[in-house]
């Protein structure tokens, strides 16, 4: 140990020029990420990964997945992330990512430039079924590359129970910003908690949105985030945190809104359809209605999600995997997942029998018309997720100072 | 190695005992120099060729088209006014107060217990010792779950706090920093209208207010957490560095009618410095690289009050596709805990010194 | 270093003689530092009670009374939906399997290189020792990316050898080993080298059964390493079928069987991780503490 210094210097030296020599001749990166790769004929065993919203999700896909095995002689096996992103890149550096998975639209755009994914979309038959707002946000430089799986919008939940309880009926649903917060001041006063709503964008995005602000323009070049309209949206939400009006799930000891609401903790939520599936399964006596959400100074607005079933460019056993989509995306198999989990059938010629069979559903449907879809422009995702981690103390900062750090993280990312 | 093994063979015609005995060394050290090699050196150089790419993910980074950037990664960390940098800026602060309650914490309370446990007439040493020492030994991954429940809404430590009529914090979603919470507590500022001499300006990205924020709540179950499993292995440390401690020694100084606290103070501490020193650099070493608790925990929320540089080093590469600048991360990472190695390496050479004058040393059997 | 035990035997007497009195002096503090000593252990100890009595509790309970000790009632759903519908009979299986080779390994790989490195003299020795003293100090939390790119690079990420190899050889151990082996007289081997016994012959029936304590506590801590390694699993796999208990249940834990509390299942994938570890600790302690030790001495 006296001098190591030079000897050990040496030594490394001639074990890395070793190593390294044999280190290249055995790689297992796959270089030809866009090259097609050897496919495979016959029964395959498809790996599908799916970022599920819960047991009601996974239970349901696995059972459509295993009908459809059975049908045609291949086996599906379908994994729920812990985080999907995560995972996803770790499987697109290896060699060996899932055949199938989810893509969220908010994510696309990401996997796409780098050539992962599969540009499958009108292999589909009846492609042009899907909405077309839905085809597009799956599109880039004008090839549709993978199938909507569906979609949801949020809407406002109300517990009837509690709503009872602090003596209120069904003419007091609110309709606009004001409404909303002298409802949700009787609530208090009855003892509940009034709102319970998520500590993302995803969720505080649909007030920015009824005030007419937005963190990106239209055409997803600029960014718009330090806008007066998100200024006041921002200072609404923060005063019906600051008065005890509204909660995030967390602060109920609850990993998500539905969760809190399904408890019992809070008189309503601002959730999507996927509520419907996991109220089914983890709080079936909870009675509950849903509601377009109150309007804000610029009228009403909602926020839209879709996820698409992206198929690995590395995959062994594309064919088997586009017969797989063509299975889950078929209008009788999108209305089997709005039963089970709530959500809405992505192909338009399924509409009719959605809203025939859950009327209830339709400030869902409805809010399609005036539902902003999310950020699409690659590079967003941590200042995304920057944004978040801000609202989660937006009981202690600034608006203003939240609003601008988003701008400029957003003009950052978008090159603006 | 290759060349080696055929100059020992040559040499094998005239030393044969010594010729074999250089190919036997080299064989038996083969397996380990290999795997070692293959799996720390040769990825190490990997990275660092990584950290000075933009490489997404996609394909080897190894191949021509990936870019490279130069120092761009390392200088985004420090000098560019960007997400990465923030980032990273909130994780160093984050683990900067994490380590400084934590390495005192651990150190002073292993040292209590060990000075507790050493006693000669205490009844039922080898039960407290294993009390003790037994949470060091489990998965931190249980330890982490295991503290999720104890610290949730309807936990254990609410329940407790609620005995005493104290009601708890929501740990995992409070995001207060406990230094801001005491200035406001004592009246000097207010945490929702921070003093604008704070706001204004800043370090790196990070305003002064944001760097006084002192661990958050959501941090002190990490804390907790982290002294709770650590304290039992150092105590094993001053435990046996309290045996080493010559009987004759302590006699002749209760011969000199010392109390027993100036027999503490002046003869027991000063024969533990070197032990002392030893588990205060380990400590330091160890808490800079707190991983696996956020992982499981937190997930580096709530608002990045429990990022630290391990878990953004992962999160920039495998999350955000970033590899080069979450390998970066991880450079720069390396170079802190190395210089801290450095410092443990200097403090053993004195302790060795010590224990030279001492004693002459007791082979292990 | 000499068993506690030994040291203690001739310190107990002699702290007994004069000591006694000066005890005897303060009953009332003597007893304040055994309350302080039962609090302590009752503040080390009482979580683990926590996560046995919740793991058996239902829901309901777990979440009224989280601090009981008492189930009420006793309830075993947690365990059967951790054996029914999570990977928790494969990850046990993967787990098992990793951690016995991977320890086999260790044993027998840092056995071998530490015996060179200790007794036989090839050129290099001293340079190598000093890079396997370097090697520990490389912290292994900045190794994510890099192990990752390499086992990548060798095509076997997403793969048991990718959880077992590059984790089979590690730096302390050779130095446990190498530490040890020196303080074993050379006498012995000399007389069997005489008899004409070769290097590996002499190594493996006269050196390594008189390592017996050196290769039991590495035997022990590479087990309670391995078992609960966490982050090498974390980059070297991501299909659940690979998962060990620890990545397994960290996915359980964040991922979406994460969403709703359910505590008494989590806590019953605790236990199961915990178990086998506390039940080796239970039987060779001072194994453990040997090794703690030797940890101290490694830097």
């Amino acid at each position: 140990m006296r001098h190591p210094g030079a000897h050990t210097a040496a030594l490394a030296a001639v074990a890395a020029g070793a190593l390294l020599t044999s280190a290249a001749c055995g790689s297992g990166f796959d270089d030809s990420a866009g090259r097609s790769t050897g496919q495979s004929g016959g029964p395959a065993a498809l790996r599908v990964l799916i970022g599920s919203s819960g047991d009601a999700e996974t239970a349901a896909v696995r059972s459509a997945a295993g009908t459809w095995a059975k049908a045609s002689g291949n086996t599906a096996t379908i994994t729920p992330a812990q985080d999907l992103t995560q995972q996803l890149g770790q499987a697109f550096a290896g060699s060996n990512p899932p055949d199938v998975f989810y893509v969220d639209a908010s994510r696309f755009a990401d996997y796409a430039s780098v050539g992962a994914l599969e540009p499958y979309g009108d292999r589909i038959s009846g492609s042009g079924d899907f909405y077309p707002s839905l085809r597009t946000a799956f599109s880039r430089d004008g090839v549709f590359y993978c199938a909507p799986k569906d979609f949801s919008t949020l809407a406002l939940i109300v517990d009837d129970d509690l709503w009872k309880k602090a003596g209120l009926t069904g003419a007091d649903v609110p309709t606009t910003w004001e409404r909303l917060t002298s409802v949700a001041k009787k609530i208090k006063a009855a003892g509940i908690t009034p709102l319970v709503v998520g500590d993302t964008h995803e969720r505080i995005g649909a007030f920015m949105v009824q005030a007419g602000g937005w963190i990106t323009s239209d055409d997803g070049r600029r960014a718009i985030a330090d806008s007066a309209e998100n200024v006041t949206a921002l200072r609404y939400v923060r005063g019906l945190l600051k008065d005890g009006l509204a909660r995030f799930p967390k602060q109920l000891d609850a990993g998500w809104g539905g969760e809190a609401f399904g408890r019992g903790r809070a008189a309503m939520t601002v959730e999507g359809n996927w509520i419907r599936g996991a109220m089914k399964a983890d709080h079936p006596d909870v009675a509950y209605t849903v509601h377009a959400l109150p309007a804000g100074p610029r009228g009403e607005g909602t926020l839209s999600f879709t996820t698409c079933w992206g198929i690995a460019a590395k995959s062994r056993h594309k064919e088997q995997a586009i017969s797989f989509v063509e299975a889950m995306t078929r209008a009788d198999q999108q209305m089997a997942f709005a039963r089970a989990f709530g959500v809405m059938p992505s192909r338009r010629s399924a509409k009719a029998v959605f809203t025939r069979e859950f009327p209830d559903d339709t400030p869902f449907v409805n809010g399609a018309d005036y539902a902003h879809g999310p950020v699409n422009a690659p590079r967003m995702d941590s200042v995304l997720a920057d944004f978040d981690d801000g609202l989660q103390q937006l009981a202690s900062i600034d608006p203003k100072t939240l609003l601008a750090r988003l701008q400029k993280n957003t003009r950052d990312a978008l090159g603006d | 190695m290759a060349g080696t093994a055929i100059r020992t063979g040559r040499r094998s015609r005239r030393r044969t005992s010594a010729s074999r005995e250089n190919v036997a060394g080299w064989l038996f050290v083969a397996p380990v120099v290999a795997i070692l090699g293959l799996f720390l050196l040769l990825p190490i150089l990997m990275a660092l060729w990584v950290s000075l790419t933009d490489w997404n993910g996609q394909g080897s980074p190894f191949r021509t088209g990936v870019p490279f950037v130069g120092l761009d990664n390392y200088t985004g960390l420090f000098v560019r006014d960007d997400l990465s940098r923030r980032n990273f800026m909130i994780s160093i602060r984050n683990t900067f107060s994490y380590v400084v309650i934590v390495v005192p914490a651990q150190t002073v309370l292993a040292l209590g217990l060990a000075l507790a446990v050493h006693r000669r007439t205490l009844r039922g040493r080898g039960f407290f010792r294993t009390a003790f020492y037994f949470p060091s030994v489990t998965s931190s991954v249980a330890i982490s779950v295991l503290f999720l429940f104890i610290f949730s809404d309807s936990g254990a430590v609410t329940e407790l706090l609620a005995i005493f009529g104290v009601e708890g914090p929501q740990w995992f979603s409070d995001s207060r920093g406990l230094l801001h919470l005491l200035l406001s507590a004592l009246g000097l500022a207010d945490v929702d209208a921070p003093p604008p001499v704070l706001t204004g300006g800043g370090a790196f990205g990070l305003s002064w207010w944001e760097w006084l924020s002192g661990p958050s709540v959501a941090m002190c179950t990490i804390i907790v957490l982290a002294v709770w499993t650590t304290s039992g292995t150092f105590m094993l440390m001053f435990l046996a560095a309290l045996q080493d401690i010559p009987v004759a020694l302590e006699e002749a100084s209760m011969l000199d009618g010392a109390s027993r606290r100036q027999r503490l103070w002046y003869v027991t501490l000063p024969m533990l410095k070197p032990t002392l020193f030893l588990v205060l650099t380990l400590g330091l070493i160890a808490t800079w690289q707190v991983f696996d608790q956020v992982y499981v925990m937190s997930q580096g929320g709530p608002a990045k009050t429990t990022l630290t540089p391990a878990y953004l080093s992962y999160r920039t590469a495998f999350r955000d596709f970033d590899y080069g600048s979450g390998a970066a991360i991880s450079f720069v990472l390396f170079l802190l805990i190395v210089l801290l190695a450095a410092l443990q390496r200097w403090v053993m050479r004195d302790r060795d010194a010590v224990g030279d004058l001492r004693r002459p040393r007791p082979r292990r059997s | 270093m000499p068993p506690a035990a030994d040291r203690d035997a001739p310190a107990r007497t002699a702290g007994r003689s004069r000591g006694t009195g000066a005890e005897a002096r303060a009953p009332a503090a003597a007893f304040a530092g055994y309350a302080v000593l039962v609090f302590s252990a009752l503040v080390f100890l009482y979580p683990f009670v926590i996560q046995v009595a919740n793991a058996f509790k239902t829901e309901p309970d777990a979440a009224a009374n989280p601090l009981s000790p008492i189930p009420d009632p006793v309830s075993t759903a947690g365990f059967e939906r951790v054996f029914l519908d999570t990977g928790m009979p494969l990850w046990l299986g993967n787990s098992l399997l990793v951690t016995l080779v991977v320890t086999a390994g260790r044993v027998f790989l840092d056995s071998l290189a530490g015996y060179a490195l200790a007794r036989l003299r090839f050129r290099g020795r001293r340079a190598l020792f000093s890079a396997i003293v370097a090697v520990m100090a490389v912290p292994g939390v900045v190794l994510f990316i890099p192990k990752f790119l390499v086992l990548n690079q060798l095509g076997v990420y997403d793969s048991y050898p990718a959880l077992v190899v590059p984790v089979i050889a590690d730096a302390a151990g050779v130095f446990i080993m190498k530490q040890f082996f020196e303080s074993i007289p050379v006498s012995v081997e000399e007389a069997a080298r005489i008899d004409g016994a070769g290097v590996f012959r002499t190594f493996w029936s006269v050196v390594l059964p008189m390592a017996r304590p050196a290769l039991i506590t590495l035997t022990i801590i590479s087990f309670q390493g391995t078992w609960n390694e966490f982050p090498h699993t974390l980059v070297a796999v991501q299909d659940p079928s690979l998962f060990t208990l620890p990545r397994g249940l960290a996915d359980l834990v964040s991922g979406s069987l994460g969403a709703g509390t359910r505590y008494p299942l989590k806590l019953s994938a605790a236990v199961l991780a915990t178990i086998p570890v506390a039940v080796v600790f239970a039987v060779f302690q001072r194994y453990f503490v040997r090794g703690a030790n030797e940890g101290a001495e490694k830097g």
